[in-house]
């Protein structure tokens, strides 16, 4: 006898809003004076939000891959009003010796279009010569909710952003969550030297602040629903922020925040309540990420 | 030869006692004491009061069997007052699990009153027989037709009408029995319409439609061996639940069965019956037809089962055992999947079953010893194996991190019990001790939504074993005119499983006030008491009346949930010639002791009215039995402590039947 109706497969049924990508692939190439710069995300794309890169120099008489000294990544955005902005990112990339390639991350704030653009600026020195190069991208719109970002003013005056880098497939369980937060630093001078000058496009990975986490799902129906068991996000020594989030269905939640700094003080969000409220959408803290699974 | 005959289909109705047939077991009764090794009551599927009852209005005639009701159909039966996971419910042995986790199907809803022959409860221990318990076993014995030496065909049909909720049904059976070969089929409709309470107004979503057949063949494979295929569907559509945020689209069970059973004429062993079987239930909720409900939410369950029962009878001497031996694999699925509002978002799903796997492999042992001419010992025991495994076991470690995915339980248990007879006096005492492990949806479950106490349940893979120690005891008399016996046990469980407020957690159902995890108190005690007594007053007028008390409560003295307050029934029955007429009155007190803990209130005291009347009449070779009655006739608003939500029970029912049978 066959059921009269099929039962679900689980594994699918996260897949359906949700595809992981493990696979880094090729997202721009530079070429500068007899050398290739292959910038390499996942899935051959920059998205809006949080993207690790691997850069790899390929001396392009001989084909090799070499290894180059003080490698520089700065993403800068042009508006259409003639502004220049950039986004947090790691400037000084790091030399990963066992797989051969240089290693970063780019937070992109937005994606491109017609308004605004992104251009990647690198440099690298090889044989004590600076070679600089720049390659415009295009930054696309980031499909999977659990990769979002959010950018805000902390109650310090100062830009923070925060950006989700893992899970990028969460299930109905308990699951780690990492998330960056980082700081525009003002620049402390004008601008100085030829374009781009990157003291005026810094941004630093936060140390030591705490993230507080209280994950809701927002739907009316749900009532505010909660889970336990959650953990705030800290700091770890990869600069990354770590805790633990528990999903107990599928379907929208949001990760509501409280941003602490170093000494406790609150920079940002708001406690949300906590009472079952059926039929009501969830009140939301003043900062958090929605995400979808 | 003729005898050797007898004795096999005399086994055959042994095991399946077909109470109907009297006069054939007067003939036979001393060849079915050899075989028959232990004494068992079973009753005929049919009540003082009502002929064409369901399984759950038989059940309930039962004085140690109460029930929850969530409407008007599929009642949970509670046996010892203590709920479906404290005790096994089985049918002919087979272990059959309902696929709803709000306990919308027991599995009393899946057969039907004229594919039964009886129904075999067992107190405490002595009903380890089946598989570990607490409270007891309810064994549902299909209705087996013996082997005849002439070709025979029997059967029955019954109709009748229900006035109050504008019931419907139909039930037939036929049988075909002939010295090598034996067939039997049932089939049967009911459908009914919402009912009315005491005050005359409609309670909503009270209807249900269920259909139900059954086939069973024998073969006779040599003089003392036999082969049976047995199979049940079932399948109830539209069912309301008026005391759930919810209803039953469609449930469906499909129950098989093959067997083979060895008669042997020396030996200590005298009859060896090995069933195979598979069972598979499905059940899909619809909240459709609730516009108070704020979500849409589709609640489908499964559950598929597999097993064995081998059984051997033993006889000598004034000794005499049955061995078992069960082993049977479960997998329940149950799923939630909520709709958003705005339909083009999308649905949230979890599992509140996520796969759980159940393998039970017993062995057990019930012996009888008769000392003397007026004293019996029975003693026994069974040793259980429990494993169980959660593939998604993610979902249980949002509560319990890091709990095993398996998990294996040991479950023993021991009882033994003294019978004593001193003239028209007879008496007893036993005891017993026993384990049993959590059920699916207490050690797995997951937001298992409650509307009792509208609750969120959550599971707890970790729970310990419970552990009973029960002492029983009855005394007494009987003669010609009259008799009467009181009996009583008292049940000492500890890590008693039940639901505890968590402070952490929100719930996940809209109707929701809180989760609730299952947790082990650290004991709890349960008493019932039962006094029976019947007198006939005159040749054609007899009067039985019962009284049933029980109490029970938890570590810090606080009362536990669903204990029937102190109820009462009496009845009246005069027979004359061709014409039978019944009336009883039955009733609960106040519910003293109930928990608002648990999410109970009191419950006021109510009493009912009930009076039928039946003519029976031949029309050829084929007897006809009429009967017209009333229940609850004085239309008293009520409803019982164990009315989920307070819904009412039923006001005035007016209920007609005709039974033909040949």
């Amino acid at each position: 006898m066959s059921c009269t109706k099929e039962k679900t497969d689980y594994e699918a049924e996260i897949n359906t809003v949700v595809t992981e990508h493990y696979e880094f692939k090729e997202a721009a190439a530079i070429s500068s004076e007899g050398y290739t710069i292959s910038i390499e995300a996942l899935n051959g794309t920059f998205y809006k939000g949080y993207n690790e890169i691997r850069l790899k120099i390929t001396d392009t008489r001989t084909n090799e891959n070499i290894h180059a000294s003080s490698v520089t990544f700065l993403p800068v955005m042009s508006g259409a009003d003639g502004s220049n902005t950039s986004c947090p990112h790691l400037y000084d990339l790091t030399y990963n010796t066992d797989d051969k390639y240089f290693t970063g991350y780019v937070v992109f704030t937005s994606e491109s279009n017609t308004n605004r653009s992104w251009e990647l600026y690198t440099s690298f020195v090889v044989n004590n010569k600076n070679y600089p190069a720049k390659q415009n991208i295009t930054v696309q719109e980031q499909p999977n909710k659990n990769l979002n970002m959010t950018a805000f003013t902390g109650k310090d005056g100062e830009q923070y952003i925060i950006a989700l880098v893992s899970p990028q497939k969460p299930t109905v369980a308990e699951n780690e969550l990492i998330a960056g937060i980082y700081k525009f630093n003002q620049p402390a001078s004008p601008p100085s030297g030829s374009f781009p000058d990157p003291s005026q496009f810094s941004y630093t990975a936060v140390s030591n602040y705490t993230l507080q986490l209280d994950p809701r799902m927002p739907e009316p129906s749900m009532g505010n629903h909660s889970s336990i068991n959650n953990k705030d996000l800290t700091q770890q020594s990869d600069g990354l922020y770590y805790g633990v989030v528990n999903y107990t269905m599928t379907g929208n939640w949001t990760l509501n925040f409280i941003m602490l700094n170093q000494n406790g003080k609150i920079l940002k969000g708001t406690e949300v309540p906590t009472d079952f409220a059926p039929g009501v959408e969830g009140v939301k803290s003043d900062l958090y990420i929605d995400i979808l699974f | 030869m003729k005898k050797l005959y007898t004795i096999f289909w005399t086994l055959f109705l042994g095991m399946n006692a077909n109470a109907q047939n009297t006069q054939a077991q007067k003939d036979t009764a001393k060849v079915l004491e050899e075989v028959k090794v232990i004494a068992i009551a079973k009753k005929k599927i049919q009540t003082e009061m009502k002929m064409a009852v369901s399984v759950d209005e038989f059940l309930a005639s039962s004085d140690n069997i109460s029930f929850i009701k969530r409407g008007a159909y599929a009642w949970e039966p509670l046996l010892n007052n203590m709920s479906t996971e404290r005790s096994t419910v089985t049918i002919d042995g087979m272990h059959v699990f309902g696929a709803c986790t709000d306990k919308m199907d027991p599995i009393t809803s899946y057969v039907e009153s004229n594919n039964l022959s009886a129904i075999d409860i067992k107190s405490g221990q002595e009903g380890s027989l089946h598989g570990a318990t607490v409270a007891g076993s309810i064994d549902l014995k299909r209705k087996s037709t013996p082997f005849s030496p002439e070709k025979k065909y029997n059967g029955a049909y019954q109709t009748g009408f229900e006035f109050n909720n504008k019931q419907f049904f139909n039930l037939g059976n036929l049988s075909y029995a002939s010295d090598k070969f034996v067939a039997d089929g049932s089939i049967s409709f009911r459908k009914a319409g919402n009912y009315y309470d005491g005050n005359n107004n409609e309670v909503n979503h009270s209807q249900y439609n269920k259909f139900n057949t059954s086939v069973a063949l024998a073969y006779k494979t040599s003089p003392f061996s036999a082969v049976r295929v047995d199979a049940i569907f079932d399948k109830a559509k539209n069912v309301g639940f008026p005391a759930l945020p919810m209803d039953l689209w469609l449930s469906r069970a499909i129950i098989t069965s093959a067997s083979y059973k060895q008669l042997f004429q020396h030996g200590l062993i005298r009859a060896w019956d090995t069933k195979v079987y598979y069972n598979a239930v499905e059940h899909y909720m619809d909240d459709t037809h609730r516009p108070e409900n704020l979500v849409h939410m589709d609640m489908p369950g499964w559950s598929t089962t597999y097993g064995l029962v081998s059984r051997a009878n033993l006889k000598r001497g004034d000794y005499s055992a049955e061995i078992q031996l069960n082993a049977y694999h479960n997998l329940s699925i149950a799923e939630m999947r909520m709709y958003p509002q705005d339909r083009s978002k999308r649905t949230m799903f979890a599992y509140s079953w996520p796969w759980v796997t159940t393998r039970f492999t017993s062995v057990a042992m019930n012996n009888s010893w008769d000392i003397s001419e007026n004293s019996r010992v029975n003693f026994g025991g069974s040793l259980g194996y429990n494993y169980n495994r959660s593939k998604y076991v993610e979902f249980n470690w949002i509560f319990h991190p890091g709990t095993p995915q398996e998990k294996s339980r040991i479950l023993p248990g021991l009882h033994a019990s003294y019978q004593l007879t001193i003239n028209q006096f007879n008496f007893s005492a036993g005891g017993g001790y026993g384990h049993r492990a959590p059920s699916v949806s207490e050690g797995y479950g997951y937001y298992i939504y409650n509307s009792f106490d509208r609750y969120d349940y959550i599971g707890n893979p970790d729970l310990k074993n419970e552990i009973s120690y029960e002492a029983n005891a009855s005394a007494g008399f009987k003669n010609e005119r009259m008799g009467i016996e009181a009996k009583v046990n008292y049940f000492y469980i500890q890590n008693y499983i039940i639901g505890r407020i968590l402070s952490l957690g929100s719930p996940m159902n809209y109707q929701s006030v809180g989760v609730k995890g299952y947790t082990s108190l650290d004991h709890a005690r349960l008493f019932n008491m039962a006094l029976n007594a019947n007198y006939n007053i005159l040749q054609h007028l007899h009067w039985k009346g019962t009284l049933t008390y029980a109490r029970a409560t938890d570590d810090k003295g606080g009362n536990l949930p669903f204990i029937r307050p102190l109820s009462y029934q009496t009845s009246l029955h005069f027979m004359y010639k061709k014409i039978g007429i019944q009336t009883s009155l039955n009733g609960d007190l106040t519910q003293i002791n109930y928990s608002p803990e648990y999410g109970e209130d009191q419950t006021p005291a109510y009493m009912i009215w009930n009076i039928s009347a039946n003519y029976s009449f031949n029309i050829k070779n084929c007897k006809t039995v009429l009967q017209v009655g009333a229940e609850n006739l004085l239309n008293e608003y009520y409803s019982t402590y164990a009315d989920w939500g307070n819904i009412p029970r039923m006001g005035r029912n007016i209920f007609t039947s005709l039974k033909f049978s040949f």
